[in-house]
């Protein structure tokens, strides 16, 4: 075994690095003469364990989706997440997992954040899916806030034999939460129910789901045994309900729209003047595609300009156009260089907002995580970083304070207006700590001249102008 | 003939099936229970709504106990800590479950609450005090066979609760408090809950003990504030002003009069106490499922 390992050190080792320069080091030398008929032997097939070249490619063929299981714990998620990968591998269209897989997903570490979920891949014919599942609340709004794992759709498990729990309600809360519109509800351990159970658990789902405002009526419900579908057994209430499960997320869940069809954006990462051109803005296209004498908006830091863009360049050779990815210069007409700055953002007018006031869900690093071992405060001032831009922002949580490990809503008052949208994730840092990461849920008014003035001043000061706010009201109430 | 065909048209089953199945609808609406304990309910009854339902909470604790012992040993890393404070008397309890969905649920909460309001009559039975506090720890077996206004014992209810949500329930941890004199009680958790009197319910909880001369409504609050700055800041130990010296960083400090002040960092917890002529004499500080974490980590030090 040792000389087996030693051979395959240095078959590794030695396709990126000379022999001979190996042969040197006294150690590995001696290894390499033990070893000298085994590794004879066994080259041809160790060569094949080589980590670089092996990896697989994915090719891109299907349109991608990302889905996840919610559901209580002893309903058969994990069941159910095992099947589909068994099912559809008999059709080779996954690999196979088991439920001990699945369940024992390690934690994993998202932008410094660890999160506990397990991800699965698998195709239908017609689309490729990325499946997650985990254990908590928490764990998902970690996944929303970070972007580990978007979910397009999910799969609601409830049991025939205990129909909906109390806690599902608070299963559909998380999922209006992290901004699900399209369930698929899977009724599962049907082998245990009889028909009319089955029918009132159904009902039961319907009108829950109608409550918590999901077209109820609509949801498709499909229903089996996970379990059955796992063993290769009885077929009719197995594998083939599976089957259909998987058809009715491929009708049922909207595909997203890909960052190439939406219209273009491009936030600036540097600016140059170029004598005898004009002002050159560079950065990467983070969604949708660029044409040369394309009409564009430039916002940010309170500004709006309208202008035309009159020239790509990447590699110092000219494009006639560029998309989602790209690296860039673009050349934009009539622009001084001093009107733009790092931190705006290109993109077609009419089709990206500025804001200075918006409502985020957080998530406040541990200190372990790198973060800070105090809590969050209201009106407390931190760097906001998001796209190529940072300003300073001030915090309004939605509870009396936020500790590390904890996530929450806030609402986020940045000094200057600038390119933050729903959706669009960012950081906190207060000095050189990261202490918190966050997306936009949704933008709110504008600030008041009053909120803005607020956000600079000290604490006294801003007691004493709210106070003086407060006294004229106090008579009248 | 033809009669007797007529008539079993008239009771054909269909007719028996929707009455047993709104039966079932009915009772399930009725107690919540699982379709399959219903249904075995009406199976054993008869399909009478009014026996089986009798049954059925009859047969709740049974059950639960069942369950309960079913789910044994899973592990349980979440839940939620509930505080109650009156007068002289607080309560601590932990109450752990499996995950942060059924803890946000409100069976859940009430029955953390239930377990709060009960340790709180514990507390008011104490008589053993040593300086004006008397404290009293509960683990989880004493809590078991703890008495509920009920009748029933702390178990029989949390058998009830797993019953319900179907997760693994543990009675924690409860600390009872009681002082006398001139001692006052805070207590505070966080997430605060929306609810503002007692028992309050959160994933951290903090109870003060202090003195203050006058005891006023500012005083009241000022002790409030302190149970928040105790769960924000983490303090070890109240600190004393003659005997201990500030941390030369202010960040790394440990003992509560010299932190700044959580809600207003212009002043120390000292400056605070001694503005309001307040003094705190001790406190207690609890974060939900800590215990479980650090025997998490003490087995990963002893496996690695």
């Amino acid at each position: 075994m040792a000389s087996l390992m030693s051979a395959k050190l240095i078959v590794n080792t030695a396709s990126c690095r000379s022999v001979k320069q190996l042969l040197f080091s006294r150690d590995i030398s001696i290894y390499s003469n033990f070893s000298g008929k085994v590794l004879n032997v066994s080259l041809p097939c160790l060569s094949l364990s080589r980590h670089f070249a092996e990896k697989l490619v994915y090719a891109r063929e299907k349109p991608h989706v990302n889905v996840g299981t919610i559901g209580h714990v002893d309903h058969g998620k994990t069941t159910l997440t095992a099947a589909i990968t068994k099912v559809l591998a008999d059709k080779k269209l996954a690999k196979a997992q088991t439920y001990e897989d699945i369940d024992k997903a390690p934690e994993e570490k998202a932008r410094g954040i660890t999160i506990n979920s397990a991800h699965v891949e698998y195709n239908t014919e017609n689309r490729h899916y990325s499946h997650t599942d985990c254990p908590g609340h928490a764990d998902y709004i970690k996944n929303m806030i970070t972007g580990a794992s978007m979910m397009d759709g999910a799969i609601l498990v409830v049991a025939a034999t205990d129909g909906v729990m109390p806690q599902t309600k608070e299963h559909l809360v998380l999922a209006k939460q992290i901004g699900i519109e399209h369930l698929v509800v899977f009724i599962n351990k049907v082998d245990a129910a009889d028909s009319e159970m089955l029918e009132l658990v159904e009902i039961e789902i319907r009108e829950l789901l109608s409550e918590m405002g999901y077209p109820g009526d609509d949801i498709p419900i499909i229903k089996g045994s996970a379990l059955k579908a796992l063993e290769g057994t009885d077929p009719d209430i197995g594998s083939s309900v599976i089957l259909k499960l998987m058809e009715e997320i491929d009708r049922y869940i909207p595909i997203p729209i890909r960052d190439l069809d939406k219209p273009f954006r491009f936030p600036i990462e540097q600016t140059y003047q170029i004598p005898g051109r004009g002002t050159v803005c560079t950065g990467r296209v983070e969604r949708g595609k660029i044409k040369k004498g394309m009409e564009c908006e430039i916002l940010g830091y309170d500004k709006a300009l309208k202008t035309t863009i009159t020239g790509i360049e990447m590699f110092h050779k000219t494009l006639e156009y560029a998309e989602a990815g790209d690296q860039l210069g673009a050349l934009i007409r009539g622009i001084k260089r001093d009107d733009v700055k790092r931190g705006m953002v290109i993109c077609k007018p009419g089709t990206a907002e500025v804001n200075n006031h918006v409502e985020a869900q957080v998530y406040m690093l541990k200190k372990d995580e790198g973060g800070n071992n105090k809590p969050a405060l209201p009106w407390q001032n931190v760097s906001i970083f998001s796209s190529t831009w940072d300003c300073t922002g001030q915090l309004h949580p939605s509870k009396e304070m936020v500790m590390p490990g904890e996530d929450a809503t806030f609402e986020i008052r940045l000094l200057r207006s600038m390119y933050f949208e729903k959706g669009q994730r960012f950081t906190m840092r207060q000095g050189s700590t990261t202490i918190g990461t966050g997306v936009v849920t949704q933008t709110l008014p504008p600030l008041t001249d009053l909120e803005k003035k607020l956000i600079m001043e000290s604490k006294k000061k801003r007691e004493k102008l709210l106070a003086e706010l407060q006294k004229p009201d106090a008579p009248a109430s | 003939m033809l009669g007797t065909q007529l008539a079993r048209l008239f009771h054909s089953t269909n007719c028996n099936l929707s009455a047993s199945k709104s039966a079932l609808a009915e009772l399930r609406k009725k107690t919540g229970y699982t379709f399959a304990n219903c249904k075995k309910a009406l199976e054993t009854n008869n399909n009478d709504l009014a026996q089986a339902e009798k049954w059925l909470q009859e047969q709740a604790q049974a059950l639960g106990w069942a369950k309960a012992s079913k789910l044994q040993g899973r592990a349980a890393s979440q839940g939620l800590l509930g505080v109650s404070v009156d007068n002289n008397h607080a309560s601590v309890v932990e109450v752990n479950c499996e995950t942060d969905f059924v803890a946000k649920n409100g069976t859940f909460k009430s029955f953390v609450e239930l377990v709060t309001s009960s340790c709180l009559q514990l507390s008011k039975q104490q008589k053993n005090f040593s300086n004006s506090i008397a404290k009293t720890i509960l683990g989880n077996e004493q809590l078991k066979n703890s008495p509920c206004s009920d009748g029933k014992s702390l178990g029989d209810h949390t058998a009830l609760a797993i019953g319900s949500v179907g997760e693994n329930v543990i009675l924690s941890r409860a600390l009872c408090l009681s002082v006398d004199g001139d001692l006052k009680l805070a207590g505070h958790v966080h997430p605060p809950s929306e609810k503002t009197s007692y028992p309050l319910l959160g994933r951290f909880a903090a109870v003060v003990v202090y003195k203050a001369n006058p005891h006023t409504e500012i005083t009241e609050k000022v002790g409030k504030q302190l149970c928040q700055h105790i769960i924000g800041m983490n303090p070890s130990a109240v600190g004393n002003p003659e005997t201990d010296k500030p941390a030369e960083d202010a960040d790394s400090e440990k003992n509560l009069i010299f932190q700044q002040f959580l809600i207003n960092s212009d002043v120390t917890v000292q400056e605070l106490l001694q503005e309001h002529n307040m003094t705190v004499v001790d406190f207690c500080r609890l974060e939900c499922a800590e215990e479980f974490e650090n025997q998490e980590k003490s087995a990963a030090q002893q496996a690695g």
